[in-house]
């Protein structure tokens, strides 16, 4: 319990998925012009992310990783290594739960499939998803079981719904300050990211254990 | 329906070519990359156990896990002169990982940080030469962070400069390591 | 257009990371030394060049309804194999760039110059395009880290060029020091841009 309080704070805030691991940063930049969009997308993404982070680790663990649990070994009663299809397996994963779920939106909230656009496809390419899949398995003493993937891929996504509508809130408002020209649009957008991750910075302290 | 199983039927056959284009270049590349792995472990041990000869430390395993590895001296390879073993803390942002070199008296031959992620021109100073050659000649007891100035003067284990946290976890976490280490050995000879 | 001029687009005038705003992810992340920028940009330029090829000799026999995540398995395969050959034979910057090396396959750049050309043209224009691409987000991943190196830690491939005196921008090597240079480095392209038009 205490190890799973431990994965969602540093999830949302001490190795926040934008601010310090930068994860997600193209959606990230696309969509936080407007706090509903973002609500959205993130909304979306925390689900995909969820699910996709326990997929994945449900593969690798069973089929991929040359460990007893693999299905393979059980089986055959041979350690095979298959640790070097990670990328393309975990990768067509994603795909087909992004498919899945930009079906069931377009069922269930027309309004959020047509205001979520390009976006909801491109959530495939949202490098955080892969990442938090990936880093499942990156612990120096040990990759997460079950429990502590599932909790990591819904907490990684909070942290970036967070980061997400902290921008489009702030973005919001800098639409009617002045802004220098040359810095209109993405460049200020990055500077005030700067600016959160300064302040973020600041969790990477936080030491909970 | 038909059409389904066709696409399906078609990324699949991709997904095969994909997979037996890659099985052959991970056969191609997965000696040299243990190699290369080996290469980084004895390249550490050389650092933390620099009295031994370069090809006489054996791991010690229980299972799959290395416990310990035991070092012969160079002149005489069948003389257990050291052990080395990691030693693991956690830092300010990260988990430090160290190869601990002892020579048979549990006084520190050397010490090589692995890795680590501190934050950037403060806590990763801990890999700094000057840092870590105060570590030689030091047993566990000796293992205590003070300001810079004491440890020139007294001993110890002087602190960085703005990474006080990562200069005592990494010391902290060789401490302990020699501490556990060293009784497992004691503990082993008295089982013989 | 071209060939050349299909290849030095990449470079300025549709540079990914710094006009067309894709790749970013990586840019951030490895653009704090010039040895990661370097390695990072030419693993993804290999990538990218792959790709962009087996995609154009593939385009007239994909469907269309399952094109995208063929792409994604070419991409992903050739992103694989960049893994391997790296941890292979450049232990330590695989070590360095971690993470970073299979997010290739995510990189908006390779699946966006796979759709937006490569699925619709020639193998060599396919070819030179992803050149020039990829080796303009190599600049841009080499512009920032020199950047952030020099000033962030007096050194250029770990080397020190400004001297003890100097006390680096600590700010540029962490992570808002990322996101700080690429915005005013956006910026100074968007006011180069202004300027011409005037």
């Amino acid at each position: 319990m205490e190890k799973l309080l431990i994965i969602a704070i540093g999830a949302i805030f001490i190795s926040n998925f934008v601010f310090s691991r930068f994860l997600g940063i193209c959606p990230y930049i696309g969509v936080s012009k407007s706090l509903d969009s973002a609500i959205g997308m993130g909304m979306a993404v925390i689900f995909v992310m969820t699910l996709a982070s326990t997929v994945t680790w449900l593969i690798n663990t069973y089929f991929l990783q040359p460990t007893e649990s693999n299905l393979f070994y059980i089986l055959f009663a041979e350690k095979i290594d298959l640790s070097y299809l990670r990328t393309i397996a975990f990768i067509l994963v994603i795909a087909s739960l992004v498919q899945f779920v930009e079906m069931v939106i377009q069922k269930v909230s027309p309004t959020l499939y047509s205001s979520l656009g390009i976006y909801l496809p491109l959530i495939t390419t949202n490098c955080a998803i892969l990442g938090v899949a990936i880093l499942n398995f990156d612990n120096i003493d040990r990759p997460y079981n079950f429990i502590e993937s599932i909790v990591h891929g819904f907490t990684a996504g909070i942290g970036f719904t967070l980061a997400l509508v902290l921008m489009a809130g702030i973005r919001e408002k800098l639409e009617m300050a002045p802004v220098p020209r040359p810095l209109q649009g993405i460049p200020i957008a990055f500077i005030m990211a700067g600016l959160m991750a300064i302040a973020f910075l600041g969790f990477s302290g936080l030491s909970i254990d | 329906m038909k059409e389904i199983f066709k696409l399906a039927g078609i990324l699949m056959l991709v997904t095969a070519v994909a997979s037996s284009a890659l099985s052959i270049v991970n056969n191609l590349t997965k000696d040299e990359i243990e190699k290369q792995k080996r290469k980084a472990v004895k390249a550490s041990l050389a650092v933390a156990l620099p009295i031994s000869a370069r090809n006489a430390i054996h791991p010690i395993k229980k299972g799959d896990k290395i416990l310990y590895y035991k070092g012969y001296a160079p002149e005489d390879t069948t003389r257990l002169n050291g052990y080395a073993f990691l030693a693991i803390g956690k830092g300010y942002s990260s988990k430090i990982k160290t190869m601990v070199g002892v020579d048979t008296t549990g006084k520190i031959c050397g010490i090589k940080i692995i890795s680590q992620k501190e934050t950037p021109g403060l806590g990763t100073k801990i890999e700094k030469i000057d840092f870590q050659e105060q570590f030689k000649n030091k047993i566990a007891e000796d293992l205590k962070v003070v300001p810079k100035q004491t440890a020139e003067r007294e001993g110890g284990i002087g602190s960085i400069t703005g990474a006080t946290i990562s200069s005592k976890a990494v010391t902290k976490s060789i401490r302990i390591a020699i501490d556990t280490t060293l009784a497992l050995i004691r503990a082993e000879k008295d089982n013989l | 257009m071209s060939l050349f001029n299909e290849f030095s687009k990449g470079l300025y005038e549709k540079n990914p990371v710094f006009r067309l705003a894709l790749g970013l992810c990586p840019t951030l992340a490895v653009s704090n030394s010039i040895e990661n920028a370097i390695g990072m940009g030419l693993a993804a330029t290999f990538v990218l060049v792959c790709s962009n090829v087996i995609v154009s000799m593939m385009r007239k026999a994909v469907p269309n309804k399952i094109r995208i995540p063929i792409y994604i398995v070419v991409i992903a395969t050739f992103v694989t194999i960049v893994d391997l050959v790296l941890e292979a034979t450049r232990y330590e910057l695989h070590k360095s760039l971690g993470l970073f090396i299979p997010l290739i396959v995510v990189n908006c750049i390779i699946l966006g110059r796979a759709e937006a050309f490569a699925g619709k043209n020639g193998v060599v224009r396919s070819f030179v395009d992803g050149l020039g691409m990829g080796i303009g987000f190599t600049l841009a991943l080499l512009v920032l880290g020199f950047v952030r190196e020099l000033l962030g830690d007096g050194k250029l491939i770990g080397i020190s060029i400004l001297g003890e005196a100097f006390k680096p921008v600590l700010l540029l090597i962490l992570p808002p020091g990322a996101f700080l240079t690429l915005g005013i480095f956006l910026g100074l392209f968007n006011w180069i841009d202004i300027k011409r038009s005037k």
